[in-house]
């Protein structure tokens, strides 16, 4: 039973697999960001792990009472890795609070022809908000 | 009666004649005649002008300065001067003086005769190193060093360039018409056409490749980007920005498209003159130099410097009657509320590239002084409300509509237009709180301006989205530094052509492909200020180049590359633009597949983004070369074998006879001297501008400018040659552009890889590299 049913959503994926169309060309824009700040930061797949769990460490470390991560679409699990990582070793001083919501994505679509005029398409993707704030003050446990 | 003459009252034998026959009187004496005035016009005497003078008259070092000298001698004695080769010094007037306004009006118009200025120059001049070109007098880089600030600027702040230089070109008439020339001098397979649906609405700037009429692929001209405006009657306007290094070639394709019998008069001179009337002779093509001032605003901050900068003029009522919007027939096509709204929904974007890419907004703004801050601020966005997807989506028809482009508003905008002075007077003495600006201030008119939105990047795979994106504003003569003044008190910080380049680049870019006429100048101006660089050094500290088998290396020669490539001689290239065969070639390539055959093959280049695998730092003109089969697994330890340099033997025998001649020079100098006669200079003067002949050999030794073939020169075959190369701070790791011989491509192929060698013109060290076809050519 379980077997069928794995088949059969595969072959809806499938289906609903994109194909490109010969008329246009498909251009991303940028996603709305969510307020910026200092304490803010935005997990991406390219920037280098490290570098931005030791962004959030110092963050941290220097007496920001809260950090926000944002992650989009395929750099979720980094965000959540990062987090988790940061709850271990902040252990007991920091705790997360986590948010899931969906993000609209336009893609524009360049015409290829001459007959056609220019499109827009609205896309959806998952994107997570993890809270970091700090349950302890800082040095108050030395 | 015979009176008696005098000399027989005297006594004499004398008898003077009653009359005197003037002819034979002068005929007699006009040697003496001839010798006096010629002494007169030419005198012999070597005397100075100031030496002439009587003594009483004559003062202390008269030569030396000419204003010791009565006035009418001064020009005679100036020109004396110039005659014995002594330059004539004049003192420079004192600052005071040169400062006095309309001394210094003078002094700038005396200047501006030579290079246009544009009219954000004074300010630049203050702060950027300026330069000559194309006609223009441009900022290149800002006088304090700050190229890694200019790049933080245009992809996290806002970076702002003046790029008045491009020249609006006009064109109207019926579109079709206008739609056939412009088939003549594109391809559809660059790119969709001038006429397409998507650009004739106006609501999106285009960008087009122009070659010459008919050429295609061959003479490449450049690529332009245009507007379709909006007009109340059903007359078509285009609107094309043109590049100053290609406007000279645009202008006579033109030419000879609306008038094609000034062409043929030439050619046949006698024959009767005949109205040769083609079909696009009822084109009306103006180029509209200085009409507008277009600034660019790179980088997602700029959205927030517009932000504060503009504001939307949201009631046509209460504006005085004398403004230039009275002139409008119809304030219906306006549509000023509901552009107002637009605009106040797309402030609230955090970057230019949320809204729709390309997208052209016509605004009616206040003017600009009466936004300025007092003191420089840095706009921010933080907008806790989102902006609305759904209006971003659209684009309202009217939404581009904009008085700008009727030229004959532009002389009462300039009429009307309040200077600064004014302006400042007005703030400070009229008001009633002197010195406190009222942004509804009535006395001030209104401007009409465009926005132009760039997108910027737009496939993540290649570069983060958004990079580069940002507006360029079209704002009308005069109002140039009120603007400008306004953008920079916000924040934006400010570029020159070096940043131009540099962003180009950054977005991996062709900035003047070789192909074309400007490309080819810039190679060439760059090849002369490398060379004289290279010269300048100690021959100690020369790199040798011929030692490294780099026989170019501050010019790529893609014609003898593309020679050797092919069987024969080529004199013409191109670089290859059709999306659909630049799409094919990159799926071979990551395929590594063999390319199927082209039209023009031999002739043809193709651009190419190179990415160094691991440790190398690429540079301009370095060279692109074929790997071998195993150089990928022993690419730690490739380099070029140290090769002999044939002339090293021929300069150190120069030289000696060289340093044996000045020698035996000096000698005979010498004794002269002791002799105490002087000798005439056997060896010519040296002009410090001009080399002599020796150095001009001496240099032909170091670098033999008869270059043959450059295919096989080193041990690896060159395909290409890299046009730019620099660390590139978006990819964070060395970059390069460069062109490759579709040829040579296909031999790659052949051996069946995908990636290439790369050398540096000063190094022997080959380094691998990734090779992507770049798309937007």
């Amino acid at each position: 039973m379980a077997d069928e049913n794995i088949k059969e959503k595969k072959q809806e994926i499938k289906k609903a697999k994109r194909i490109p169309n010969k008329n246009y060309a498909i251009k991303k824009r940028l996603p709305v960001r969510p307020v910026e700040g200092n304490n803010v930061i935005f997990i991406t797949k390219k920037t280098n792990f490290k570098a931005q769990l030791d962004k959030c460490c110092d963050l941290l470390t220097r007496g920001e009472k809260e950090i926000i991560l944002h992650g989009l679409g395929a750099a979720i699990q980094r965000c959540c890795n990062l987090a988790l990582q940061l709850e271990t070793l902040f252990s007991g001083a920091c705790q997360l609070e986590v948010n899931t919501g969906t993000v609209d994505l336009i893609d524009d679509l360049e015409p290829l022809v001459d007959d056609l005029d220019f499109g827009a398409q609205v896309r959806h993707s998952s994107s997570i908000h993890i809270r970091i704030f700090r349950t302890a003050m800082l040095g108050a446990n030395q | 009666m015979e009176t008696s003459q005098f000399d027989a009252t005297l006594g004499g034998t004398e008898h003077l004649p009653f009359s005197a026959n003037s002819f034979k009187f002068t005929a007699s004496r006009s040697i003496e005649i001839a010798a006096m005035s010629e002494s007169i016009l030419r005198p012999s005497k070597t005397k100075l002008i100031f030496q002439t003078l009587p003594v009483h008259m004559r003062r202390r070092v008269m030569s030396h300065n000419c204003k010791r000298l009565p006035r009418k001698l001064r020009e005679g004695h100036l020109e004396q001067l110039k005659k014995s080769g002594l330059p004539p010094k004049q003192k420079r007037p004192s600052r005071k003086y040169r400062r006095r306004p309309a001394n210094l009006l003078n002094e700038y118009n005396r200047r501006q005769k030579k290079n246009i200025w544009l009219e954000t120059h004074i300010w630049h001049a203050k702060r950027f190193h300026m330069i000559e070109r194309w006609g223009y007098r441009l900022a290149d880089r800002p006088c304090d060093k700050a190229f890694r600030a200019c790049y933080r600027a245009s992809s996290a702040h806002c970076l702002l360039q003046d790029i008045s230089y491009y020249t609006p070109v006009q064109i109207t008439g019926p579109v079709d018409v206008i739609g056939d020339m412009f088939s003549c001098i594109t391809s559809r397979s660059c790119g969709i056409s001038v006429t397409a649906k998507a650009y004739i609405t106006g609501n999106r700037e285009g960008t087009i490749h122009i070659y010459k009429p008919n050429f295609y692929p061959l003479c490449y001209v450049g690529k332009v980007r245009f507007v379709w405006i909006q007009n109340d009657d059903s007359k078509k306007e285009l609107w094309l920005f043109v590049h100053p290094s290609q406007i000279k070639q645009l202008e006579t394709i033109f030419t000879n498209f609306t008038n094609p019998e000034l062409r043929n008069s030439t050619l046949e001179h006698m024959e009767k003159k005949r109205k040769i009337s083609s079909k696009f002779s009822d084109l009306n093509i103006n180029i509209k130099t200085g009409i507008f001032n277009i600034f660019r605003l790179t980088g997602p901050k700029s959205q927030a410097v517009l932000n504060n900068t503009i504001k939307c003029v949201t009631n046509l009522n209460k504006l005085p009657d004398k403004n230039w919007l009275s002139h409008i027939s119809n304030t219906s096509f306006l549509h000023i509320k509901e552009k107002h709204d637009y605009w106040e929904n797309a402030k609230l974007a955090s970057s230019p590239s949320l809204l729709p890419p390309h997208v052209v907004i016509g605004l009616i703004i206040k003017d600009p002084r009466l936004s300025r801050p007092t003191y420089r601020t840095k706009a921010q966005n933080n907008n806790s409300v989102h902006v609305n997807t759904a209006l971003l989506i659209e684009i309202p028809p009217y939404l581009s509509y904009s008085p700008i482009w009727n030229i004959s508003l532009h002389e009462h905008i300039k009429k009307k237009q309040m200077t600064n002075g004014q302006f400042i007077e007005h703030i400070t003495k009229t008001q009633l709180v002197p010195g406190e600006i009222n942004e509804d201030n009535p006395e001030l008119q209104d401007v009409p301006v465009v926005l132009i939105q760039r997108p910027g990047s737009q496939i993540a795979v290649y570069k983060k989205i958004g990079y580069g994106t940002g507006w360029d504003i079209i704002v009308p003569a005069g109002y140039g530094l009120p603007f400008w003044q306004t953008l920079i008190m916000f924040g934006a910080r400010s570029g020159g052509l070096r940043e131009t380049e540099s962003v180009a680049f950054e977005m991996g870019e062709c900035y003047l492909p070789p192909d074309s006429d400007a490309g080819s100048l810039e190679e060439k101006r760059i090849e002369l200020q490398l060379k004289e660089k290279y010269f300048r050094r100690p021959p100690s500290k020369r790199v040798n180049y011929q030692k490294l088998a780099v026989n170019s290396p501050f010019i790529c020669p893609w014609k003898i590359l593309l020679s050797d490539w092919s069987s024969k001689n080529v004199n013409d290239f191109f670089v290859l633009r059709d999306k659909h065969l630049i799409d094919i070639i990159q799926d071979c390539f990551l395929a590594k597949k063999e390319i199927p055959d082209i039209d023009n093959a031999e002739c043809c280049l193709i651009a190419v983004r190179l990415h160094t695998l691991g440790k190398g730092n690429l540079k301009q003109h370095a060279l692109i070369c074929l790997p071998q089969s195993n150089d990928v697994q022993t690419i730690d330890n490739l380099f070029e074998p140290l090769h002999e340099d044939v002339n090293e033997k021929l300069r150190k025998e120069k030289r000696k006879e060289h340093l044996q001649f000045l020698k035996q020079i000096k000698r005979k100098r010498k004794k002269a001297k002791k002799r105490g006669s002087m000798v005439n200079n056997t060896f010519p003067k040296t002009s410090s501008t001009k080399p002599s002949e020796y150095v001009k050999s001496m240099r032909e030794l170091w670098l033999p400018s008869n270059v043959e073939t450059v295919r096989n020169t080193c041990s690896r075959p060159i395909l290409g040659y890299l046009s730019h190369g620099a660390f590139s701070f978006t990819e964070g790791k060395s970059f390069g552009i460069g062109y490759i011989a579709f040829n040579a491509l296909v031999v790659l192929l052949k051996t069946g890889q995908n990636k290439v060698l790369i050398r540096n013109t000063t190094s022997r060290k080959y380094r691998l590299a990734n090779v992507e076809l770049i798309k937007n050519v």
